[in-house]
């Protein structure tokens, strides 16, 4: 599955506002997921399952050890679907 | 506060029960897991063993704790601990809290520090039992859902350390999480220790000016449907979080109500020329 860089984006806004209620226009590339969207390691677990459903990979904790903001985030999944 | 219940002999005998924790996880993590494991059976039969022999051992070592007078505890409702998936919350007074449930609740993985896996005397047992560190990760809320989903239950304390006396009540989400992940159903433990005990900061041989007492009281269970259907997990498991912390709270502040009055009284009953301890054991006004 090749998925370009918008659908993942759109993909992890749509997983924030829906599984944490943020607010949309809080969500920006640069946004930072813990300081900013105070998504913490257990609201992880859950960003995580859905993102394993909306790419179909397996994706674990230690591929996301390095990612800080929603474009990281971006950049991470992209590199693990490949795209 | 006049000391009572045998003062000194209870420092002594409190050492003792240390000392005997110790060597009963040493013996335990060293020889007898080591002989379990040679026996025949799947891995499922061999947790089990586990289990019911930390169960024997634990349920001994209170009752040892109880002989020698440390302590008198009393466990109101522990037949409906220990059901199939079920998630059980207790809040976290003292030290030996997990003693208590691990020694009364069947075949039960229990959500603990990761430091007992460093400490030589628990790291048998913990290990061999197949526990669950409660580092907040995707390992813990897996490892805890999958024993869920194998009709185990699983304690878990969502403040995730001892509660310091008299600061307010901060409950970490993972308990709920994985309560609405995998959970049948939820059930409560409301535990209190009077005089607090072997509290969070405290050495072990500052004992309180009487035997603590402990009280362990099976709560209602808690039905998950209605969070569950309401939203997303993350939101119910949010909502569950603040539910659990309310229904805690509520069962806090009576204990403390209750204990100010107990500890009242025993101050005047305490008289005068009585020897009084230091301000440390006892328990700030709150």
């Amino acid at each position: 599955m090749t998925l370009t860089r918008d659908q993942i984006y759109e993909a992890i806004r749509s997983a924030l506002v829906e599984l944490f209620e943020i607010d949309a226009e809080r969500i920006t590339p640069e946004a930072r997921l813990a300081e900013d969207l105070e998504i913490d390691s257990i609201d992880a677990v859950d960003l995580m399952d859905r993102l394993k459903r909306f790419t179909g990979k397996k994706i674990g904790a230690e591929d996301f050890r390095s990612v800080r903001t929603v474009g990281d985030l971006v950049v991470a999944v992209q590199r693990l679907v490949g795209g | 506060m006049r000391r009572r219940d045998a003062y000194h002999w209870r420092i002594f005998a409190t050492g003792l029960c240390f000392t005997l924790f110790g060597v009963g996880g040493l013996v335990l993590g060293l020889c007898w897991f080591p002989v379990l494991r040679l026996l025949p059976g799947s891995a499922q039969t061999h947790r089990l063993r586990v289990l019911k022999t930390l169960r024997v051992a634990l349920n001994l070592f209170v009752r040892v704790m109880r002989g020698v007078g440390v302590l008198s505890f009393r466990f109101e409702g522990v037949e409906r601990l220990g059901r199939p998936g079920q998630v059980i919350v207790a809040n976290h007074p003292s030290l030996i809290d997990v003693v208590f449930l691990i020694a009364f609740v069947p075949d039960a993985c229990c959500v603990v520090k990761q430091a007992l896996w460093r400490n030589p005397f628990t790291r048998g047992p913990v290990t061999a039992a197949g526990y669950v560190s409660n580092t907040p990760t995707d390992v813990m809320i897996q490892s805890a859902s999958e024993a869920l989903h194998a009709r185990q239950s699983v304690i878990i304390f969502p403040e995730g350390t001892r509660t310091t006396p008299g600061q307010s009540l901060q409950f970490h989400r993972g308990a709920a999480t994985i309560a609405i992940r995998a959970a049948a159903v939820v059930t409560p433990v409301f535990i209190s220790c009077r005089p607090t005990t072997l509290s969070k900061g405290r050495p072990w041989y500052r004992i309180p000016y009487k035997r603590a007492r402990f009280t362990l009281r099976v709560g209602d269970d808690i039905e998950l449907t209605p969070f569950r259907e309401a939203s997303p997990a993350p939101i119910a498991a949010r909502a569950l979080n603040k539910y659990l912390l309310e229904i805690f709270e509520a069962e806090l502040a009576a204990e403390r109500r209750a204990e100010t009055m107990e500890t009242a009284a025993d101050a005047s009953a305490g008289g005068r020329g009585t020897r009084r301890i230091d301000d440390a054991d006892q328990r700030s006004n709150i």
